[in-house]
C-alpha cells in the first residue's frame, strides 16, 4: 500500500486532470448519442452507452493495474506485446468478415479490434527499439527498421482491409522528427501533400483555360507553376548561397521540382484512370465543387447540417434532433460522427472547450515527455501524443468538411471497447513511466 | 545534450495551428453562416396539412342542394409496396394488371416521387370500400384517406351551382404564391357559385408540425394550427321550384328566371337544356364533361339566362317603351293611334282606342308611333339630328331598365346585352346617314335590341316594384350566419315616376285575362303579364312572357323564353303560370298539374315543327 500511495504523490496531477475531463466529457456525449428517452441502464451490454460504461470501468481498472507495474517490466514486454499482436493481426484475417473487413474476434457479444492494440505496440516497440544503446536515427539501417516495424503490423490492418487505421502509423512521422530525423523529411512530406491537393483540386474543378488557342488544363499550369518557382529558387541560391555548398542545393532543387512534377502529372492521370466515378465525386464534395446531399455526400451534408445547428451555445444535453439515435439525421452517430453530438448539443462554445481540452491534454503530455531522463520514456510520450493528434485532427477535419471521409475514431469519445482501452492505457502507461522519472537515468 | 530539444515547439505550433483551424471553420458553420442551421431545419422539420370539409350550399328553405358524400382515396407509395402478389391486388380493385402498372408508374412521376403517397384510386365510395377494407390490409404501401365528394340531393340548379375539379397544372402555378397555396389534389371551383365563392367556401387548411427521423418518420408534434372550416353558402334559390322549373323546361330549349321583386333575391333560373349536377362530381368528371362539352349539339354547359344576351325581348319591350313614353309625357294613358298595318304588320283585334287595350293586344303599329315620338321630338329641324338627339335620350331612359348594362350579380359570365345608342348606327351606316325611319324595328322589340332572360325577369320585377329593382344575386348569406353583400342591398331606381306604372300593371292584368297571355291565367291568383313573340326570320317565332303576381303585393317576378316556341301565349306563358302558382300556393291545383303535365311531356327541340295546342 505503501507503494500505492507514492505513485499517486508523482502522478503528474494535470495530465490526470485533463484525461478524466475528456474521459467524462466522451461518456456524457456518447450517452447523449445513443440515449433514446426510455429509463437509464448505465451498466447494460444492451444498449451502446451502456457498454461504453462498462470498457470504460475495465480501461480504468487495468489502468490502475498498470499504475502498479515497474517501467522497467513495461519496457522489457515491448517486444513480446508487439509479437502477439502481430499474431493477433495474422489471426483476425481467418476470421469472418463484419461491414467487409476481417478486423473484429467476435467473443460473446463483445468483439476485439486487434488493429488499435498495435497502435499501443508500436509505440512500445518504437520506443524500446530507439531507445536502445548505439541507436542513431541518423543511421540509414536504423531509419529502415523502425519504417520495418511499423509498416509489418500497417500492412497486415491494411489488407483487413481498414484503410483508416492504416493510415494511423503516419503519425510515427512526428516522433520520427522529435528524435532527430531531418525536418526536410517533414517539410517535403507537407510540400508534397499540398501539392496532391493542389493536384486534385485542379483536377476536380475541370478548370480549363485557352491559351493562344489552345485549352490546357490546370495541371498543366500548375506544373508550369512549379517550373517558374524552381527558375526562381534558383536564381536566389546562386545570388545568396556561397558558391562550395550550392551544388548541394542545386541538387536538392533539381530533386524536388522534378518530383513535384511528377506528382502532379500522375495525379492527372490515377485521377481520371484509376479513381472510380464515386471517388471523383467525393472529391468534388469535399472541395465544395459540387454539392449532393443524397448519394456520397449525404454523410457531410447531414454532419454539417447538425453542427451548424448547434449554434452558438448548442440545444442543450440530451435536446439534439440530428445527430441522436431517436431521428439519426446523422449516421454512424455513435462511432465516427460522434463530435456532431456535442456540437449540436454544446454548440460553438462546447466545441470551442472541447478543443482547448483536447489540445492542452496533448501538449501537457508533449511537456512531460521533454521533461524525461529517460530516452524511452519521450519517445513513448511523443507516440501517444502524436497517435491522439492524428486520430484528432483526421476525424474532426473529416466530420467539419476539410477531410476526405476516413473511418477514423475520435478518442475517448467513439463508441468502440478496444479503442478506448488501447488510449487509456496508453495514458496510464505514459503517466506510470512519468511517475517514476526520478528514479531512472535512462 | 539533445540538439533536438526545440522541435518541441514546432510540433506544438501545429497542434495549435490545427486547433485554430478548427475553430474558425466551426465559428463559420456554427455562428457566422446561418446556411446549416437552415438545412438542418429543413431536414428535422415535417409539417402535415389538414384540409378543412369544404362549405356546403342550402337553398332559400334550407334545404341541401350541395352535400357532402363520405368516400375514401386509395393512396398508394409506391417504395413501401414490397414484394405483393399483384394479380390477387388486382382482382381485389377489379383492374386489369396494365391499368396497375399504369397507376404505379404515375405515382412515381411527374411530380410524384416513389417515397410519398399518390393518389391510386380516387372517390371510392362508403359500400365499395367496405367491402375490400380488410383485404386491403395486408398490402404495405397502400392506405385509404377518408375524403368528400360532392353532393346534389336535389340533383338540380347544375349552372347556378357550377362544379369542382381537381387543380390544374396552369392553376397550381398561378395561385403558387398565394398565401393560401394550393396542393397538387385540392379541387377547386371551375363555374357558377363554386367558383365565385371558392375562398369561402374552402376554407383554411390547418397545419401540424412535427420533429422527423431520418426515415421521415413523424416523432414528435411541436405545433397544431386549426383548419378554418369552409363556409357554407345559404342561397336565394327555392329548391323545389327549380326543380320544377327544369322539370317544365324538360326537352326544350330557353330559360326560366324568377326574381323576388322586393329583394331582387333570384328565386329559380333555369337553363334549358339542363344535367344533373353529380354528373360532373368526383372521378366520373373527365368522361361526362366531355359528353357534355363535345358530344352535345344543344350545348348544355351554357348558363343561357345570363350568358345568352342575343335574345330579343320581342313585344315585352313594349312595356318599357310606354313607360319612357309616359314619363316623357309624350302620350297619356288615352293617347290612341289606329292600328293601320301599313309600316309594320299587326294581327286583328279591336282598336287601340288607349295604352292598356294597346298593350292587352300587344299592337305593334301602336308602338311603331310611340317609338316615333320618342325618337323624333322636334328639337333639331333636320331629322338625322333630330333622331340622335331623340335616340341619346330615349337610350338613357332605358338603360336604366337594367337593359343594355351588367348587372352584377353573383355568378360569373353575365352579359349586358345589347341597347343601340348613336354610336353604333354612326358606325353601322354612317354618320347623319340614319334617322328614325331606319331603326323603327326597336319600337316593338325587335331590331338591333338584345336583352338576356335575367334582364326580362328584373323588368317584370321593376314593374312589379313600381320603377325600382335590386341587383338580382343568388346569395343570401355567407356562413351560417352570415350576411348579404352590401352591393345587393343598394336600391336601383328607373327615375320613372311610380304613377306611370299602374295603367301599365292594369293593362297587364288585361293581357292575362282577355288578351294575348290568356294561356296564363291562374284562378286563385291575380297574375299580370306579357306576351312577346319574337320573330325568327325561317325558323319558328322564340316564345317569351314575363309575369308577376300577385298584383297586389307582388312576390314573385318572372321570365320564360322558349326557343322555337311560336307564340309567347303558346309555351311561356303557360310555364309561367305553374312556376307563379307552385311559389304562391306551395302546390300546384288540379288544373295547373295538368297544365304542368302537358308542358312537361312537349318536345320542342326542333327549329321547325308543328305543334298543336
Amino acid at each position: 500500500m505503501a507503494r500505492g500511495k507514492s505513485i499517486w504523490k508523482s502522478i503528474d496531477k494535470y495530465l490526470l486532470g485533463l484525461f478524466v475531463s475528456i474521459l467524462i466529457l466522451g461518456l456524457a456525449t456518447i450517452f447523449s448519442s445513443t440515449y433514446e428517452g426510455d429509463s437509464i441502464s448505465l451498466f447494460d451490454f444492451s444498449t451502446i452507452y451502456g457498454k461504453q460504461f462498462i470498457w470504460v470501468i475495465i480501461s480504468l481498472i487495468i489502468g490502475v493495474f498498470i499504475l502498479l507495474l515497474e517501467g522497467q517490466f513495461i519496457k522489457n514486454m515491448s517486444y513480446i506485446i508487439y509479437g502477439v499482436v502481430l499474431l493477433l493481426l495474422i489471426g483476425v484475417l481467418f476470421m469472418d468478415p463484419i461491414k467487409g473487413a476481417k478486423s473484429w474476434f467476435q467473443i460473446g457479444s463483445m468483439s476485439i479490434q486487434p488493429s488499435e492494440f498495435a497502435k499501443l505496440a508500436c509505440s512500445l516497440v518504437v520506443a524500446k527499439y530507439l531507445s536502445s544503446v548505439n541507436v542513431k536515427i541518423q543511421d540509414a539501417k536504423t531509419r529502415l527498421i523502425v519504417l520495418a516495424l511499423l509498416v509489418v503490423p500497417a500492412f497486415l490492418i491494411m489488407i483487413q482491409p481498414d484503410p483508416g487505421t492504416m493510415l494511423v502509423f503516419f503519425a510515427f512521422i512526428f516522433v520520427m522528427y522529435r528524435e532527430g530525423l531531418s525536418g526536410n523529411v517533414l517539410l517535403s512530406g507537407f510540400f508534397a501533400v499540398l501539392i496532391v491537393v493542389i493536384a486534385i483540386f485542379l483536377k476536380a474543378s475541370e478548370t480549363e483555360n485557352l491559351i493562344f488557342g489552345i485549352s490546357i488544363t490546370g495541371n498543366l499550369i500548375f506544373a508550369f507553376v512549379l517550373l517558374l518557382l524552381g527558375g526562381v529558387i534558383f536564381i536566389v541560391i546562386k545570388l545568396l548561397v556561397l558558391p562550395r555548398y550550392r551544388s548541394s542545393k542545386y541538387k536538392a532543387l533539381i530533386w524536388s521540382v522534378l518530383t513535384g512534377i511528377i506528382i502532379n502529372l500522375s495525379i492527372n492521370y490515377v485521377y481520371d484512370s484509376v479513381f472510380k466515378e464515386r471517388h471523383r465525386t467525393r472529391f468534388q464534395i469535399m472541395f465544395g465543387i459540387v454539392e449532393d446531399r443524397r448519394g456520397d455526400g449525404y454523410n457531410m451534408w447531414q454532419a454539417l447540417s447538425s453542427i451548424g445547428s448547434g449554434k452558438a451555445l448548442g440545444k442543450g444535453f440530451l435536446n439534439g434532433t440530428l445527430s441522436n439515435n431517436k431521428y439519426k439525421h446523422v449516421p454512424e452517430q455513435s462511432t465516427d460522427f460522434i463530435f456532431c453530438s456535442l456540437a449540436e448539443e454544446w454548440g460553438f462554445a462546447g466545441c470551442f472547450i472541447f478543443i482547448l481540452l483536447y489540445l492542452a491534454l496533448l501538449i501537457r503530455m508533449i511537456m512531460i515527455s521533454e521533461r524525461q531522463r529517460s530516452k524511452f520514456t519521450r519517445i513513448f510520450g511523443y507516440s501517444t501524443v502524436s497517435i491522439l493528434f492524428f486520430h484528432f485532427m483526421i476525424n474532426i477535419g473529416m466530420v467539419i468538411g476539410l477531410a476526405p471521409v476516413i473511418g477514423i475514431p475520435l478518442p475517448f469519445f467513439s463508441k468502440g471497447g478496444s479503442a478506448v482501452l488501447t488510449f487509456s492505457i496508453l495514458v496510464f502507461i505514459f503517466m506510470r513511466l512519468d511517475a517514476e522519472r526520478k528514479k531512472v537515468l535512462r | 545534450m539533445d540538439p533536438y530539444q526545440g522541435r518541441r515547439w514546432v510540433i506544438i505550433l501545429i497542434l495549435i495551428l490545427i486547433g485554430l483551424i478548427f475553430i474558425f471553420r466551426l465559428l463559420f458553420v456554427q455562428v457566422l453562416n446561418t446556411k446549416w442551421s437552415d438545412r438542418a431545419h429543413v431536414i428535422t422539420h415535417s409539417e402535415k396539412s389538414i384540409q378543412p370539409p369544404r362549405g356546403l350550399i342550402y337553398d332559400r328553405n334550407g334545404f341541401l342542394l350541395v352535400s357532402a358524400n363520405q368516400v375514401y382515396d386509395i393512396m398508394v407509395t409506391p417504395r413501401e409496396i414490397g414484394e405483393i402478389d399483384t394479380v390477387e391486388l388486382c382482382k381485389l380493385f377489379r383492374i386489369s394488371k396494365n391499368r396497375f402498372d399504369d397507376k404505379i408508374k404515375k405515382a412515381t412521376s411527374g411530380y410524384n416521387v416513389s417515397y410519398k403517397a399518390s393518389l391510386f384510386i380516387e372517390g371510392m365510395a362508403k359500400d365499395d370500400y367496405a367491402k375490400i377494407s380488410t383485404g386491403l390490409r395486408k398490402y404495405k404501401g397502400f392506405n385509404a384517406i377518408r375524403s368528400s365528394e360532392r353532393g346534389y340531393p336535389m340533383h338540380n340548379a347544375a349552372h347556378i351551382l357550377g362544379y369542382i375539379r381537381k387543380i390544374s397544372k396552369k392553376q397550381y402555378e398561378t395561385h403558387k404564391q398565394d398565401e393560401e397555396p394550393y396542393f397538387k389534389n385540392d379541387y377547386i371551383g371551375i363555374t357558377g357559385l363554386e367558383s365565385v365563392y371558392e375562398n369561402e367556401l374552402r376554407g383554411k387548411r390547418g397545419k401540424v408540425y412535427y420533429l422527423q427521423d431520418y426515415k421521415g418518420n413523424k416523432k414528435e408534434k411541436l405545433e397544431e394550427n386549426q383548419p378554418l372550416l369552409g363556409k357554407n353558402l345559404h342561397t336565394t334559390i327555392d329548391g323545389p321550384l327549380q326543380s320544377l322549373g327544369e322539370q317544365l323546361m324538360n326537352n326544350k330549349l330557353g330559360c326560366i328566371v324568377a326574381i323576388e321583386p322586393k329583394t331582387g333575391e333570384i328565386l329559380s333560373m333555369v337553363s334549358a337544356p339542363s344535367f344533373d349536377p353529380a354528373f360532373l362530381s368526383g372521378k366520373k368528371f373527365s368522361k361526362n364533361y366531355k359528353a357534355l362539352s363535345d358530344n352535345d349539339t344543344l350545348k348544355p354547359l351554357i348558363n343561357r339566362p345570363i350568358y345568352n344576351d342575343s335574345y330579343r325581348p320581342g313585344s315585352i319591350f313594349k312595356l318599357v317603351q310606354a313607360l319612357v313614353a309616359l314619363n316623357d309625357g309624350v302620350i297619356n294613358p288615352n293617347t290612341g293611334f289606329i292600328c293601320n298595318k301599313q309600316i309594320i304588320g299587326c294581327h286583328l283585334h279591336e282598336p287601340p282606342m288607349n295604352l292598356g287595350i294597346a298593350i292587352k293586344h300587344s299592337c305593334n303599329p301602336y308602338f311603331y308611333q310611340v317609338y316615333k315620338r320618342l325618337i323624333l321630338r322636334g328639337s333639331d329641324p333636320s331629322v338625322f339630328k333630330d333622331s340622335r338627339l331623340g335616340l341619346n335620350s330615349w337610350r338613357n331612359s332605358v338603360e336604366k331598365f337594367g337593359i343594355g348594362k351588367q348587372l352584377q350579380t353573383d355568378i360569373p359570365g353575365v352579359k349586358k346585352g345589347l341597347l343601340p345608342s348613336v354610336e353604333f348606327y354612326d358606325k353601322w351606316y354612317g354618320k347623319n346617314r340614319w334617322a328614325f325611319s331606319t331603326i323603327y324595328s326597336n319600337s316593338i322589340g325587335e331590331g338591333e335590341i338584345g336583352v338576356s332572360p335575367l334582364q326580362m325577369a328584373n323588368l317584370a320585377a321593376i314593374i312589379a316594384n313600381k320603377g325600382h329593382y335590386y341587383t338580382p344575386h343568388l346569395v343570401k348569406k355567407i356562413g351560417d350566419n352570415g350576411s348579404k353583400k352590401a352591393e345587393f342591398l343598394e336600391i336601383n331606381n328607373t327615375d320613372v315616376n311610380p304613377k306611370h306604372f299602374q295603367p301599365i300593371i292594369n293593362a297587364m292584368e288585361q293581357v292575362v285575362l282577355n288578351g294575348t297571355g290568356r294561356s296564363a291565367q291562374i284562378d286563385s291568383i291575380s297574375l299580370c303579364g306579357k306576351t312577346g313573340t319574337v320573330e325568327n326570320k325561317s325558323f319558328n317565332d322564340h316564345s317569351v312572357f314575363i309575369a308577376f303576381a300577385p298584383k297586389e303585393n307582388p312576390q314573385i317576378a318572372i321570365a320564360v323564353y322558349v326557343e322555337y316556341g311560336t307564340w309567347g301565349g303558346t309555351w311561356a306563358a303557360p310555364i309561367a303560370s305553374v312556376m307563379i302558382e307552385q311559389y304562391l300556393n306551395k302546390k300546384l291545383s288540379d288544373k295547373g298539374l295538368k297544365k304542368k303535365n302537358r308542358i312537361e311531356s312537349a318536345i320542342i327541340l326542333s327549329k321547325k315543327s308543328d305543334f298543336s295546342f
